[in-house]
C-alpha cells in the first residue's frame, strides 16, 4: 500500500455541508462543531439510497420518452410531441444549435447520468479498483451537467402559458412531461444523495 | 502552523503547512477543491445581493414574454409559467418550476442579506448557522440559468408560427442570472465561515474597522 493516509484512519471527519474537517468523539454520530450539520463517517445508506433513485429514474426512463409531453391543438391540425419529436421540428426548422442543444440536455444527459450512476455502483459492489480516477470524474461531470436536463421542463411550461389562444391554437400538457422531470428530479437526487468516497475506499483498503 | 483538511469527496488527509492570501487547493487523488479563498469581500458581495433583489422584483412584475398571432396577443410572467402546469392538473410539475424558478433564487438573495449585512456591522444574525446550512443546501436547486436558456428554447419553437417578442422581466431575470452566478463565485463554501470567524470577533487578524471585542461599535471608527 502507498502512503496514503485517509480522515478516517486518523479520526477525523470532514463535514458535508461546510466542509470542515473534525475529529471524531467516540462511536457516536455528533454535530459540526461550525455549522451543526450531522456528521458522519460515510453517508448513510448511500449507496442504497442512490441506487433505489437509479433504479427509479432507468424505470420512468422509458414513458418520459415514449409518452407524448404536449398535445397541439390548432384549427386544422392536432399533434402530440414527445420529447424527441420537439427536437426533430427543430431541426425541420432549421434551429440546428437550438435543436443539438435540446437533444444533449434532454436525452444525451438522462441517459449519461442513468448510465453513468449505474456503472459505478456496479463498480463499488463489485469491489472495482481500477479506473477510480475516471469513474470519479465521470461523477463530477454528471453532477455537473444534470441540472440542465430541466430545460425543457420550463420551456415546456412557457409554451403552455402562452399558447392559449382558444380560437386558433392550444398547447396542453401530457403525463410524458411528468415522467420527465421525474427523471432530472430522481437523477438530481441520486447525484446528491452518493457519497463519492465509497469509490476511493476500495482504492484505499489493501 | 500546520493543519490537517480531509478531502470531502475521497476521504484523502492533507496536510497544509500554509496558505497563501489568494489560493486554490486541490486534493492530490482526485483534484476534487479543497480549498478558495477569492477576493470577493463582503461588501461586494452585499451589493451584489441587493442587485439581485431589485433585478428579481422587476422579474417577477413585469411580463416575461409576448405572443401575437393574428393580432391578438397574450404574455405571460414568470409565475405564470409554473401556474400554466397547475391549471392543466399537473401541480407537481408547477411546484417544481416555481421552487427552482423562482422561490430558491428568492430564498437565497433574502438569506444572503439576512445574514451578511448584520455579519458586516460586526454581530451574528439569529439562525446563523442554520441559514448557511441552508444556503450550502439550496445551491443545486437554484437554476435561473436553466430557465433562461429554456425561455430562448421556448421562443425560438414558437418564432416559426408567431411573432413572439421578450419583454423587460426576461431582460431582468437575464440580469438576474448574472448577478445569482457572481454571488455563487465570489462565496465558495467555506467563505461564509471565514466572514463568520473574522467578523464575530473571535479572531482579530485582518479585520479592519473591528474592535477587539467584537460587539457594539457597528463595525465603523
Amino acid at each position: 500500500m502507498t502512503s496514503l493516509v485517509t480522515g478516517r484512519s486518523l479520526g477525523l471527519l470532514v463535514c458535508m455541508r461546510c466542509r470542515a474537517t473534525v475529529r471524531a468523539i467516540g462511536e457516536e454520530q455528533s454535530a459540526c462543531p461550525r455549522c451543526g450539520a450531522p456528521l458522519f463517517v460515510r453517508r448513510p445508506r448511500s449507496f442504497s439510497t442512490t441506487a433505489a433513485l437509479v433504479i427509479t429514474a432507468a424505470v420512468l426512463y422509458i414513458p418520459a420518452n415514449v409518452l407524448p409531453v404536449m398535445h397541439t391543438h390548432e384549427i386544422f391540425s392536432e399533434e402530440d410531441d414527445t420529447i424527441m419529436s420537439g427536437v426533430i421540428s427543430l431541426v425541420h426548422q432549421g434551429s440546428w444549435p437550438i435543436a443539438l442543444l435540446v437533444f444533449f440536455a434532454s436525452i444525451v444527459v438522462p441517459l449519461l447520468k442513468l448510465v453513468a450512476l449505474g456503472e459505478i455502483l456496479l463498480a463499488i459492489s463489485r469491489g472495482r479498483v481500477r479506473h477510480t480516477t475516471q469513474r470519479s470524474r465521470l461523477f463530477r461531470i454528471v453532477e455537473f451537467v444534470g441540472r440542465w436536463s430541466m430545460l425543457d421542463v420550463f420551456a415546456l411550461s412557457l409554451l403552455a402559458s402562452l399558447v392559449q389562444i382558444q380560437s386558433l391554437a392550444t398547447i396542453q400538457i401530457r403525463p410524458g412531461a411528468f415522467a420527465f422531470a421525474a427523471v432530472v428530479v430522481l437523477t438530481l437526487l441520486a447525484a446528491q444523495t452518493f457519497d463519492e468516497r465509497l469509490l476511493w475506499d476500495a482504492d484505499t483498503r489493501d | 502552523m500546520s493543519s490537517v483538511i480531509v478531502c470531502h469527496a475521497c476521504d484523502l488527509a492533507h496536510r497544509l503547512d500554509s496558505l497563501a492570501a489568494k489560493a486554490r487547493v486541490r486534493c492530490v487523488r482526485c483534484r476534487a477543491e479543497l480549498y478558495r479563498t477569492n477576493d470577493g469581500n463582503l461588501d461586494s458581495v452585499i451589493a451584489l445581493a441587493a442587485t439581485a433583489l431589485a433585478l428579481f422584483v422587476l422579474a417577477n412584475v413585469y411580463p416575461l414574454v409576448a405572443l401575437t398571432v393574428n393580432g391578438s396577443t397574450r404574455m405571460t410572467t414568470l409565475i405564470g409559467a409554473a401556474q400554466a402546469f397547475y391549471e392543466q392538473g399537473y401541480g407537481a410539475l408547477a411546484i417544481l418550476v416555481a421552487f427552482t424558478a423562482v422561490v430558491v433564487p428568492l430564498m437565497q438573495i433574502l438569506t444572503l442579506l439576512y445574514v451578511l449585512v448584520p455579519l458586516r456591522l460586526g454581530h451574528a444574525a439569529p439562525g446563523q448557522k442554520v441559514l448557511f446550512r441552508l444556503l450550502t443546501a439550496l445551491r443545486p436547486w437554484g437554476m435561473v440559468e436553466v430557465f433562461m436558456l429554456g425561455a430562448v428554447v421556448a421562443l425560438v419553437k414558437l418564432s416559426a408560427q408567431a411573432e413572439v417578442s421578450p419583454r423587460i422581466s426576461l431582460i431582468a431575470y437575464g440580469l438576474l442570472m448574472m448577478s445569482i452566478a457572481a454571488l455563487t463565485n465570489a462565496t465558495p463554501g467555506e467563505q461564509y465561515w471565514r466572514w463568520v470567524s473574522t467578523c464575530s470577533g473571535a479572531t482579530r487578524r485582518t479585520a479592519p474597522r473591528r474592535t477587539a471585542t467584537g460587539r457594539g461599535t457597528g463595525g465603523r471608527e
